[in-house]
């Protein structure tokens, strides 16, 4: 763990997560929470027998079956998880190149020799893969804890949980698939990342507002000015999620490197090299 | 004399308000700069412009580069304190040695140890439940451990008591400035490093107005406490400064060979602290002295 | 080229609007380029269709598919 933390840019991941450990860590974890009570109280509602039979089923339909053709009817399950993971990383990168401006430690962070571009940089990586790790963390922790008590559950009414392990296995394989959607979800949302980095290193205040009423207003002027909609075009023909999740191990390559993809990468790369300039001016 | 800081004709606007309006000087290497002017007077914008934080226009050059164009280069060579508390306040004491050590190739993490041993703060606890003085001294640990050619303090002691400002500048003094280490202090409190200082920049209004090495203090001002009988004379003779000392008159005189002040009344060299008024004034009010003051300048 | 850089880079807002102009520069030429439209996704996966009172069947179905590719090749998109 030392050695790892020297290095510089493990260094600058690992000061993301402590600053943004509310919304990293402790979003997914209260998340985790309330479906956990949830789902208790239900449980604990239903009659007796209506559980067992429910256990004994979950435990029969998956009895054989391979993880890996469960595992993507299983990311359904992450769903919530994914959405507050894309509230949280929306907050987060509007924030990111904005508020060490407005507490003024940015003089400090500034006053290290790390480069602009390593810090817009160290930003991107934590939004396309230290955040979906501790996503993935939590439920992780929460998917345990649910099959454990569905067992013990399923052993107190004497049915057989056996299957269950086909469950569990599944719902660990899916977990993969939801941490590579993530990431393949920030790369072909690089535009949007690059759109809100952009506008953080920008505002001096709201941040928010300055994103998204220049981008409304950009897309009002050229459909007033030009009659194109190109912009809009360009938003409507990616914004189908299934372009971008990964619902199986073999869709990786075909997602990653996809002209769609690429070209969203490069067209995001000149938004992140616009916020990496305008690091320049910080006062 | 080796500079480390060549500052050619700045300028810096901030919308209608000029910052900077043409700001030339040279900062000499191994020597402890004070950069001396009142509040506003572009201080802030000149070492932040130094160090690469704010763009200006004019010729720059720190430690041999270009802080514009390659700040985090420079930031090998280059430390800064900054007036106001800029440490990240939700970080602990010990995450941020941790960052420092892995982020700075040149930071001792032995040595800053070391230094936060000898003072109370403990190394647990988050910086925003550290009191302002333990802040300094906390970024004073860190600094001291980083083996730069140039460190820049704006306003260090700012707000604090009067304990930790002594203690502060003796630590500089003592653990920090040996070898051929460059400090620049800017400060609007001029009797507070007045004894530390090797070399002086003043500046007013965007502008510097005075950039001697103590020891040219001598040769170049002359303080004339004027006897009563004298006044007129000493007018004539046209000082950049009058005040009144105990019922007697002192004047400053710039540029004017004691030779021929000797006679006025008794001569000796004004305090920095004084000459700082007098300078400050002196850009206040048109000055017919104001263009031999600034052929000094060019020197 | 200096000259350019210079008045581009001049402040934040010259390099808001250089880099947003440069954005909508790639963004309409290539739109133009590879007429660019919204893409129906015609997306086709199973275990999207399931039902889950056919469960048993289903489950049989793919034991029986075992051996084959389960998303078929008009999953793909574009």
């Amino acid at each position: 763990m030392n050695r790892l933390a020297s290095i510089p840019f493990v260094a600058l991941l690992w000061r993301e997560v402590l600053e943004n450990r509310t919304l990293f860590i402790w979003a997914p974890v209260m998340l985790a929470l309330v479906l956990f009570v949830f789902a208790a109280w239900l449980i604990s509602m239903a009659p007796n027998d209506q559980v067992s039979i429910s256990i004994q089923y979950l435990s029969e339909i998956f009895d054989g079956l391979s993880p890996l053709e469960i595992a993507p009817i299983l990311m359904i399950l992450a769903v919530p998880f994914m959405v507050i993971l894309y509230v949280c990383a929306l907050i987060y990168l509007l924030g990111a190149l904005y508020q060490d401006r407005k507490d003024l430690s940015v003089l400090f962070w500034q006053s290290m020799p790390i480069s602009n571009a390593t810090t817009v940089l160290s930003k991107v990586v934590t939004v396309a893969a230290v955040a979906p790790f501790f996503s993935v963390t939590v439920l992780l922790v929460f998917y345990t804890l649910a099959l454990l008590c569905l067992t013990l559950l399923g052993v107190a009414y004497e049915v057989q949980v056996a299957g269950l392990g086909y469950l569990f296995l599944a719902a660990l394989t899916s977990l993969i698939l939801v941490y590579l959607s993530a990431f393949t979800a920030t790369l072909w949302l690089m535009p949007t990342v690059g759109w809100l980095l952009l506008f953080s290193a920008f505002a001096r205040r709201a941040p928010f507002l300055w994103a998204a009423g220049v981008f409304i207003l950009i897309g009002f002027l050229e459909d007033f000015l030009f009659g194109s909609q190109y912009l809009a075009n360009w938003v409507e023909s990616r914004a189908n999620p299934n372009q971008y999740l990964i619902y199986n191990l073999s869709d990786v390559t075909e997602r990653m490197f996809s002209y769609d993809m690429l070209f969203g990468v490069l067209v995001g790369s000149i938004l992140l090299l616009g916020a990496i300039f305008m690091r320049r001016f910080i006062d | 004399m080796n500079t480390i800081v060549e500052a050619n004709r700045l300028e810096k606007h901030y919308g209608g308000f000029k910052a900077l309006s043409g700001v030339s000087m040279s900062i000499p290497q191994g020597e402890i700069t004070g950069l001396i002017g009142p509040n506003g007077a572009g201080k802030t914008t000149t070492l932040k412009a130094m160090i690469g934080l704010c763009d200006v226009e004019g010729e720059l050059s720190v430690a041999g580069r270009d802080p514009r164009i390659a700040r985090h280069q420079l930031m090998h060579d280059v430390c800064f304190i900054a007036d106001v508390g800029i440490l990240p306040k939700w970080l602990r004491v010990n995450q941020l040695l941790d960052y420092v050590d892995a982020v700075h190739p040149r930071f001792d993490r032995n040595r800053a140890t070391k230094f936060l041993g000898s003072t109370e703060i403990p190394p647990r606890k988050r910086i925003r439940e550290l009191s302002k003085g333990m802040v300094t001294q906390l970024h004073l640990a860190i600094v001291m451990a980083i083996d730069v050619k140039l460190l820049i303090l704006d306003e260090p002691t700012l707000g604090l008591d009067i304990v930790y400002r002594k203690e502060f500048y003796d630590r500089l003094l003592n653990d920090y400035y040996v070898g051929n280490r460059t400090i620049v202090i800017s400060t609007h409190q001029v009797e507070e490093i007045e004894a530390l200082l090797t070399h002086l920049l003043f500046i007013n209004r965007g502008k510097i107005v005075l950039d001697a090495h103590m020891s040219e203090l001598e040769t170049l001002f002359t303080e004339v406490i004027v006897k009563p009988d004298q006044l007129t004379q000493a007018d004539g003779l046209g000082p950049i400064h009058k005040r009144e000392l105990l019922g007697k008159k002192a004047y400053i005189y710039e540029a004017v060979p004691r030779a021929q002040l000797e006679h006025l009344g008794e001569v000796g060299t004004p305090s920095v602290a004084d000459l700082f008024v007098a300078k400050m004034k002196e850009g206040s009010s048109v000055n017919p002295l104001s263009d031999s003051m600034k052929s000094s300048n060019d020197e | 080229m200096s000259l350019l850089k210079s008045i581009l880079l001049r402040n934040r807002f010259t390099i808001l609007l250089a880099t947003l102009s440069l954005y909508m520069l790639v963004l309409v030429m290539e739109g133009a380029l590879t007429g660019r439209e919204a893409r129906v996704i015609d997306f086709e996966n199973p275990f999207f269709d399931l039902n889950i009172r056919d469960f048993e069947d289903f489950q049989d179905s793919q034991r029986n598919e075992d051996d084959k590719d389960f998303l078929t090749d008009e999953s793909t998109i574009l």
